[in-house]
Parts: C-alpha cells; sequence; structure tokens
C-alpha cells in the first residue's frame, strides 16, 4: 500500500481501517462529472422547453389522433376506389377467372381457414371451427358480393358470432380477390 | 485467526483499552448461504422450464403423455402407464413465471443478500449481531415465505402484480420479517464498536428502509377472503405504484445490497482499498435518490400523464452517471491486483459481475429514451436486459461471493478451484448466450410488429408471424439458461464437497474496545441544521414547485432552484473542509444517516404518486369511462389474473400508430379507471387484449382456449382444458363486489342473491349460445360426455370457461364521457372538484348496506 501511495502521491488514504479495508479517495473521474451534470443540465433545458416555452408543441394524444386520422382517411380513399370500381356483377365476373380464384384463395389459406375451414363449411372434419359456413347458402348479413366484401372488410357487427375487420391487414385488392374465391365456391344455381 | 493480544495500554490518563473476545455469528451466514444456493437452483430451473416453454408449449405437461406414449407404446413397456394430459394447470407459463422471478429475486437473491449482510455488518461494526433469536426468527420465516410462495404461486393463488404476486396473508409474513431483520441490523449498528459507518453499511440501510418502503405500499389491499385480495389503487394509480415498486426492486433488492456486499467482499477478496471514498458518497446519494423517479419509464407512450412519463425519461438518464460510479469504484479497486484476474476465480466472478452491472445500468437509460421504448417495450429485449443484471450481476457476485466464503465458513481451502474456473466460463457463456439472443429476438420482434405496408395503413406481419420468426433464438436463450444452470450446479457441489471435508467455523476475534469511544453522538440539529442540508433541500423544494406552479410562478421557482444550486457550489468551493467534516461525523451516526436516506427515497414517490391518487379519479378518465364489470366478467377477470394472462397479454394500446393500427383505437386512462389491479401488461409473447370485446365470436374465444393451435398454427399459448372442469366461484362474489365497492368501484347497491344470480344469468346465456353452436365440451376426468344439450349448457355455465369469455369479450368496451374543460399537459389539476361520474348513492352507504346484510 505505501508503494502505492509514493506513486500517487496526492491520494489521500483514509485513516479508519473497516476489518482490513481501507478507502483511497480519489478524485471523481471529470468524464463521469461531466455524464452526471450533462444529464442533469439536459433535463432541466429540455423539460423546460417542453413545458414552458411556447413551442406549440402537441399532446401525445394530439400527434396520434391526427396521424391516425390521416391513416384512416387513406384507407378508406382506397377502399372507396376499389369498391366504386367494383359491383355485384364484376365481383362475380372476377370470380370466374381461375387465376383470380386462385390468388384469393392462397390468402384465404393464410387467413381465413382457421375459422371457415379447409372446404368453407366450417368444419374441419368433424371439429366444429368458430367462423360460420360459407358454402351453406344462409348468409347472415347479405349474400350480394359486395355486401359479403364489407363484411371482410369492417368485421361482423355481431359480437358473440363476431369476426375481425380484415381492412388493416389485407389490402382492398385482397379482400376482393378472397371474395371472389369465395364466390367461386358457391353452390351453382 | 485470533489477532495478537494489543499491548496493555501504556494509559497515561485515558481509561485502560480492554481486549474482547468476539466470536462472530457465522452459522447464519451458513444457513442463508445454503438456502440461498439450493433455492438458485430452484429458481434457474424454473426459469429453464419456462423459457422452453414458449418454444414448445408442450413443456408445460404434455410432454410427460409424449414420454409415457413412447415408452408404452413405441418401446413397448406395457409397465408404464399412459399419463394422458395435454398440460397440467399447475406448469403453465402464467403461472411458473411468477414462481420463476419471485424466486429468483427474493428466494435466490433474497437468501444470498441476508449471507453477505450478516457476514460483513458484523465485521464491519466489530460486534456479533444483536441478538441470535432474530436472526434465527429471520432466517426461518423467510424460508417458511418461500415455501408458502412456491405452493401457492402455481395454485393460482395471486395478487397478479409483477414481483408482488404473493397473496396478502404471505405479505403480512414478509413484512413481519423483514421488520424483525430491521431491528436486528440497526440494533446491531447500534452496539457496534466501530465509530465510522462503512460504505457497505450505508448501502445496506438503504436496502432495508427502502425495500420496506416499497413493499409495503404497493401491497396494500383489501382481502375478500383468505387467499385473495384486491389492491386498494387501480388503473393509472395502481400502474404508477406498481411500477415505482418493481423497478426499485430491482434498485432496492437486486442492486444496493449487492453494491454494499461488492464494497466488502470484493476490497477484502482483492486486498486492495476502496478506490475513492468521496465517489462512494455522491454516488451513494445520487443513487438513492434519483433511482425512485425512474420507475414510470416502464410505462412509456402508454395512457400515463406525459409529464410523468418525461420523468421517468430523464431521471433513467440522470441515473447512469450515479450508476456507473458503482461500477467504478469496484472495477478502479482493482488497480494494482488485475494479476488477480487470472488466478482467483472470486475476482472473475466479481469482475465480471461489475461489468454485466454497468452495461445493464447503461442499457436502462438508452431503453428508457421513448423512441427506444417504442421499440423495445413489451419484448425480449426488455427480458434479455433484466437477465444481463439478474444473471450477469446478481448472479456472479453470489458465486463470487459464496466462493470467498465458502473457506472461510467451513475452515479448508475451495474443495476445486478448477470446477470454479469451469463454472465462471459456462455461467458467462450462457449469461452471452442469453442477453445476445434475446437482443436480436426483441429486436427482430419489434420491429416485424412495428411494420407497415408501403400505403402505411395495414400491418405485415401477424403476431404469430413475429413469434415464429424468433423461435431459433428462443432456443438459443432456453439453452444460454441451461448452461447458466449446469454452471450453478458445478457450484453446488463445490460447495457441498467443501463443506463436506472441512467443519464449520465461527471466526472468533479479539479486538480492542475503547470504553471511551462514544458513538452516535451527534445531535440531531448538529446533523440536520447545516449548509449541505440546508441547500440540498431548498433546491429541491423549489425543483418541485418548478413542476407544479402554474405559469409565471414556474418560472420564479426554475430561477429559484438555480439560484440555490449556484451559490451551493460556491459555498462548497468555499468551505469544502466543513461540509466534509460535517459529512464524515454525519455517516458516523446511524440514525440521522437512516433518516436522510428515508427522506431522499419518499421525495421522488411522493412527487409522482400523491398528484395521482389524491386527484379526483374523474380528472383521469380523458373522455372515456371504462364500463363496469358484470359480476361473471369480475369473476373472469379474477381467472384470467389467476392463470397469469398478464404475463404474456398486454392491455395497453400505445399512442403509436403501429399499435393503433394493429389492435385499435389507443388506450385512455378511463378505460382502465376501475382495474384493481391494472393490467397493463409489460411482455407480449402474444397480442394485446385492451379492445379485444366483439372482435370474435364466443366460440372462437371457446376452441382457441381449448387450443389455440387449432386456429393458430405456430400459437406458443397453452391449452387451457382445465377451464371447462374447474368451477367459478359465484359464492365469492359478493364479497369481492363489497370490497370493489370500498376501494371505489361505483357498483350499484345489489344484494347478494342479486348478484349470484345475475351472475348464473350471464353464464346460462353464453353457455346456451355456445351448444347451440355445437362447441365439442370435453369429457369429464371420468370420461361422461354430456348426454344432453341442457346438460352440457348447465356444464359449461358453471365452468370457468364462460366466465372468462364473457370477460374478454367485455375488454375495452366504455361511456363516452364529455371531456372536461381542463388544459391538457401538467400538471393534472389539483384536487377537490366533484366527481360527477361517480353513481349517486355514496360509497359509504352502499358498503353499509353491504356488510350488514
Amino acid at each position: 500500500m505505501s508503494k502505492n501511495s509514493k506513486r500517487e502521491p496526492e491520494v489521500i488514504l483514509r485513516d479508519h481501517i473497516f476489518d482490513g479495508i481501507r478507502e483511497y479517495d480519489q478524485k471523481l473521474p471529470n468524464w463521469w462529472l461531466f455524464t452526471l451534470y450533462f444529464a442533469i443540465v439536459g433535463f432541466i433545458l429540455l423539460w423546460f422547453a417542453y413545458y414552458q416555452l411556447p413551442l406549440g408543441l402537441k399532446s401525445d394524444t394530439e400527434r396520434i389522433e391526427a396521424k391516425i386520422a390521416k391513416i384512416d382517411q387513406k384507407r378508406e380513399a382506397l377502399l372507396e376506389a376499389m369498391v366504386s370500381s367494383l359491383s355485384n356483377e364484376s365481383l362475380q365476373e372476377m370470380s370466374q377467372k381461375p387465376e383470380n380464384a386462385e390468388a384469393g384463395k392462397a390468402i384465404f389459406e393464410t387467413k381465413c381457414l382457421a375459422c371457415h375451414g379447409p372446404d368453407l363449411t366450417a368444419k374441419m372434419g368433424t371439429i366444429q371451427l368458430p367462423g360460420v359456413s360459407l358454402v351453406d347458402e344462409e348468409w347472415l348479413h347479405g349474400s350480394e358480393p359486395l355486401k359479403i366484401m364489407e363484411i371482410v372488410t369492417n368485421g361482423s357487427p355481431n359480437i358473440e358470432k363476431g369476426m375481425i375487420a380484415w381492412k388493416t391487414q389485407l389490402s382492398p385488392t385482397d379482400i376482393a380477390l378472397v371474395v371472389s374465391y369465395i364466390l367461386s365456391k358457391q353452390p351453382k344455381n | 485467526m485470533t489477532q495478537k493480544d494489543p499491548a496493555p495500554a501504556s494509559a497515561k490518563t485515558a481509561p485502560a483499552l480492554k481486549s474482547i473476545t468476539i466470536e462472530f455469528d457465522d452459522r447464519i451466514t451458513r444457513h442463508f448461504m445454503v438456502a440461498s444456493i439450493t433455492w438458485g437452483v430452484v429458481a434457474m430451473l424454473v426459469g429453464v422450464i419456462a423459457a422452453f416453454q414458449l418454444n414448445f408449449w408442450e413443456a408445460n405437461g404434455h410432454v410427460f403423455e409424449i414420454l409415457t406414449r413412447f415408452l408404452h407404446e413405441t418401446l413397448k413397456l406395457s409397465f408404464i402407464p399412459i399419463f394422458d394430459t395435454d398440460g397440467i394447470q399447475y406448469l403453465t407459463f402464467g403461472r411458473l413465471r411468477p414462481l420463476h422471478t419471485n424466486a429468483a429475486i427474493f428466494a435466490f437473491v433474497g437468501n444470498m443478500m441476508f449471507a453477505g449482510i450478516y457476514y460483513s455488518t458484523q465485521r464491519l461494526c466489530s460486534t456479533r449481531m444483536f441478538s441470535d433469536v432474530l436472526s434465527k426468527i429471520h432466517f426461518w420465516g423467510w424460508q417458511l415465505i418461500i415455501v408458502s410462495a412456491a405452493i401457492t404461486l402455481p395454485a393460482g393463488l395471486t395478487r397478479g402484480k409483477e414481483y408482488a404476486e404473493l397473496i396478502w396473508p404471505i405479505n403480512l409474513a414478509v413484512t413481519v420479517i423483514w421488520v424483525v431483520f430491521a431491528v436486528n441490523f440497526f440494533m446491531t449498528l447500534k452496539i457496534r464498536r466501530e465509530k465510522p459507518l462503512y460504505v457497505a453499511l450505508w448501502f445496506y440501510i438503504a436496502t432495508i428502509i427502502t425495500v420496506a418502503m416499497l413493499y409495503i405500499v404497493n401491497h396494500l389491499s383489501i382481502p375478500t377472503s383468505l387467499t385473495h385480495s384486491y389492491p386498494i389503487f387501480g388503473g393509472v394509480q395502481d400502474a404508477l405504484v406498481q411500477w415505482w415498486y418493481g423497478h426499485n426492486a430491482v434498485a432496492f433488492f437486486l442492486t444496493t445490497p449487492i453494491l454494499g456486499i461488492m464494497y466488502y467482499f470484493l476490497p477484502k477478496a482483492a486486498n486492495r482499498p476502496v478506490y475513492s471514498y468521496r465517489l462512494s458518497i455522491v454516488h451513494f446519494w445520487s443513487l438513492v435518490f434519483i433511482y425512485i423517479w425512474a420507475g414510470p419509464h416502464h410505462l412509456l407512450n402508454t395512457a400515463l400523464p406525459n409529464w410523468l412519463q418525461m420523468l421517468g425519461v430523464f431521471f433513467s438518464i440522470m441515473l447512469w452517471a450515479p450508476s456507473w460510479g458503482g461500477m467504478l469504484n469496484g472495477l478502479l479497486t482493482l488497480r494494482g491486483a488485475w494479476d488477480k484476474l487470472r488466478t482467483d476465480p472470486v475476482i472473475k466472478f466479481f469482475v465480471v459481475a461489475i461489468t454485466f452491472y454497468g452495461m445493464a445500468t447503461f442499457e436502462g437509460p438508452l431503453l428508457s429514451l421513448r423512441s427506444v421504448s417504442s421499440l423495445a417495450h413489451y419484448t425480449d429485449w426488455i427480458v434479455g436486459h433484466v437477465h444481463s443484471g439478474t444473471l450477469g450481476w446478481n448472479g456472479f457476485m453470489a458465486a463470487g461471493m459464496f466462493y470467498w466464503l465458502a473457506p472461510k465458513l467451513w475452515g479448508r481451502p475451495l474443495w476445486s478451484k478448477n470446477l470454479a474456473n469451469m463454472h465462471f466460463w459456462i455461467g458467462l457463456v450462457g449469461i452471452l448466450l442469453y442477453v445476445a439472443s434475446l437482443w436480436f429476438a426483441g429486436i427482430i420482434q419489434g420491429l416485424m410488429l412495428n411494420e407497415l405496408d408501403a400505403t402505411g395503413t395495414r400491418f405485415v406481419h401477424d403476431f404469430v408471424n413475429t413469434v415464429d420468426k424468433i423461435e431459433l433464438l428462443m432456443l438459443t436463450r432456453a439453452i444460454g439458461g441451461t448452461f447458466y444452470l449446469l454452471g450453478f450446479l458445478l457450484l453446488v457441489v463445490n460447495i457441498w464437497k467443501t463443506a463436506r471435508s472441512g467443519e464449520p467455523v465461527n471466526e472468533t476475534r479479539v479486538v480492542v474496545a475503547d470504553p471511551a469511544m462514544e458513538i452516535d453522538r451527534m445531535t440531531w440539529s448538529a446533523a440536520f441544521r447545516n449548509d449541505p442540508i440546508a441547500y440540498t433541500f431548498w433546491g429541491l423544494f423549489f425543483m418541485i414547485l418548478w413542476f407544479f406552479s402554474p405559469p409565471g410562478y414556474s418560472h420564479m421557482a426554475l430561477i429559484c432552484t438555480l439560484a440555490f444550486s449556484f451559490f451551493a457550489v460556491k459555498k462548497f468551493k468555499a468551505d469544502t473542509k466543513t461540509w466534509s467534516d460535517w459529512y464524515d461525523e454525519f455517516s458516523e451516526n446511524y440514525l440521522p444517516f437512516s433518516v436522510l436516506v428515508l427522506v431522499a427515497v419518499l421525495i421522488g414517490g411522493m412527487v409522482q404518486i400523491i398528484p395521482t391518487i389524491t386527484v379526483n379519479r374523474a380528472m383521469n378518465v380523458e373522455d372515456r369511462l371504462q364500463t363496469l364489470y358484470t359480476p361473471l366478467e369480475l369473476a373472469g377477470r379474477d381467472i384470467y389474473i389467476s392463470e397469469g394472462c398478464y404475463n404474456c397479454h398486454s392491455q395497453m394500446i400505445r399512442t403509436l400508430v403501429p399499435d393503433v393500427v394493429r389492435y385499435g383505437d389507443y388506450s385512455r386512462l378511463g378505460e382502465s379507471i376501475y382495474d384493481h389491479p391494472f393490467q397493463w401488461g409489460s411482455k407480449r409473447t402474444g397480442p394485446d387484449l385492451a379492445r379485444e370485446s366483439g372482435k370474435r365470436g364466443d366460440s372462437w374465444h371457446y376452441l382457441h382456449l381449448l387450443n389455440p393451435r387449432g386456429i393458430e398454427g405456430a400459437s406458443r399459448m397453452p391449452n387451457y382444458h382445465w377451464l371447462v372442469e374447474n368451477k367459478t366461484d359465484f359464492k365469492g362474489l359478493p364479497a369481492k363486489i363489497a370490497v370493489q365497492q370500498r376501494i371505489g368501484v361505483p357498483y350499484p347497491i345489489m344484494a347478494p342473491a342479486e348478484i349470484e344470480q345475475g351472475a348464473r344469468e350471464q353464464a346460462l346465456k353464453i353457455a346456451e349460445g355456445l351448444v347451440k353452436e355445437q362447441v365439442r365440451i370435453p369429457a369429464d376426468a371420468d370420461g361422461k360426455e354430456p348426454e344432453s344439450e341442457t346438460e352440457a349448457r348447465n356444464k359449461l355455465a358453471g365452468s370457468e370457461m364462460i366466465a372468462l369469455i364473457a370477460y374478454l369479450q367485455k375488454l375495452g368496451t366504455f361511456e363516452e364521457v364529455e371531456k372536461d374543460e381542463l388544459e391538457p399537459g401538467m400538471p393534472p389539476v389539483g384536487p377537490g372538484v366533484p366527481d360527477k361520474f361517480r353513481p349517486d348513492v355514496p360509497i359509504e352507504t352502499a358498503t353499509a348496506t353491504e356488510t350488514s346484510e
């Protein structure tokens, strides 16, 4: 210990010995002090700026509401554009084309199969799945292609037997494709 | 061990020095050490199982069926019966995870901390512990608490708050035992034979006082039965109190005591003086003062009022330097002893532990930035962060301390140094695998969840796909954890062999006592009426005033704060000697010292919590008010909590675009205002459930709970088939609702029969709907299938399944309320404004009627 004290003569070794432990009294490292001061000064300046300067900052809720409003608007516009280009007849027509039904099937299998089953009967073998059958000629919310499209887009209004809205994960085109797949699977007559 | 008798005092006039032989109570240290090692194995084993469950849902019991089936059918060992189960309710992640965290924190680190404190305190005070009886009560009481936790948590008895899950009778026991510990510790300080208090003792004092404060406040609850209670705080209040507690449990249970242990055992093991006394002072006081404020960083971008989030962020950043002060004082103490790093496993463990401490306390402030949090929060990055603290810092400090203590406690060298080295390397590889894989897992999953398509209107990845994507990383994590456990088992062998081949030794030491030495003589006035205290007090006083005063006045308060700081620095420069003399004397007096610690840790909590709990609750609702749970939904909520669903599912849609696009409108404060406890969650292993109601049908939930993989092929969620067998506790509902009323949930007056009947009717309705849809109803334990539709309906209606579905279908329902004409921002307005959302009937009356029946 004494050797060390000689090497650094300015360092104080404190007197008291605690169970053999002694303590130097080294100066605080400058860089360490600066990080502390920097954090404190930063806090004061930023808090002051944030809450006391008239910077016109928006609150979190104002910000998120503005952003989401824009997104909703855009989504609706995209949907609107899609829906207005479609009609019950054109959707039926779409479903006649095998490539559309094929593309719709691929989407159906990733998103819809779990509840409506591989053959759209809402049954997996004998097991009843949560969805409703899409091929039993019974449409709870209307059978027109556009109506089906709307239910897929915005979800089922029925809580006990509900379906989520798909517009936040499927594009309007995807939704149209899924609908044409469903239509292509309807029993003929 | 014994020292030479000191030469009889060549007394001039002073009273003669007396030599006294002390026998230290090392038995209690051995006890705590063995307990810590034992529970450490349990905690880590449960952790490894839980980690594997996140990869393989079968790890919750179904694995037994696979195994027995394999033995029975494939290997034709027909004497082995097939254990037919698709999961055991006591072993799900939701129940094991609380067991793991509680065991790791309170059993492993807790016992380790007590071992270190009992060993070092006696030596730093040159006296045996004040009372052996209290030490024993402390030891056995604590182990009993751990055993009862290990039984109740898997049984699903929980308060539903992280690291505060234990039920209320155990809470009482913890409080009593903690007081026993505190009395024993402080009385030992009182009878000490060393005048000054060594820095390790400062940290122990801070630990004992602060943990008591945190524990009591966060566990305030009103029982509804012997095993169940509701916390008195709800919604945002509960969130704030919980994370004030949760964050500071890390600070004052996993950090300060371990720093104290570092300050004792590291210089002892390295045989070097501590690097800097003044660094000890500055980092100790800044650490205990600042830590308390940082809790809200667990709630960033949530519905928590913005000013609290900001306090959480800024104080987390200010916390960086104080934390690193501890690291520096540890690492720099080794200057001149670095060669021991090659030879001494104890030093190896300590150095890596301190390095991990430094890393974790750098990562912490980083994660506290709101932008980083928006990616990292709710992901495995946070889990990795916590484990670099617990595995790296706590676990390796524990190992180093045990390896150093074992030879002292059993009077022979460590059984095998090589084995200890091997433990070190296996453990280190384990931690690195663990932490690194969770960095990647967290960031990958966070990025995937936040990804929107090119139009910015749709999310790209299904939740379950993000879980699937990180499968390999999660497996690496489980393997890393297994490595760490293996390393720890080597420690078990090593310590076991050392103890078996040695003899328990209690150190005796002859000390010279100076009868003239007077300790703790400082008057309260000398302790507190002086410049350092005065400047700090007024500086902080005006700082707090600055936060809360209305515009105009706040500028004045800020100027006062700055002025006080300026003059304090000036005064300190001029009077350095006076100030440091005051502190030297002050730290020789344990009572004023403890009082100042208490004041330092009280401030942050008071500033954050008191405004939030005193402000009229209606002030916090923003524009929406949660619809009250019906009795059945309340029962379902208790099942949700009991199953530990909150360990994987959050109920908080943050004010972030990806959250809103994926889950729906952002959560308002009012939407969880009646939630006792709050369920905002801290980790999303599954999707958020804040707006679950009405999204999916009852039968979807039914089938999904019975077999999640029937719907989401890659899901990790356990099969909850017992929900159909377990009966809902309808009879307990009136007592629960009475307590809800007492803690301020505005339930109307209802007769107990009315409550029960209402619940049963709602359950029947849901069950009827499900039966109509011809859902499969699992057979009874004895293989009996319900015969008629009515029987099926009645069976379902009484089951926990229906109550849980009712709850899930309620989540996120609210009533619009008029927005108060309040200025946005902080502070959140003063109390005293009438609460127009309360029912017409005063709560007191409602309760009185309830109890009189």
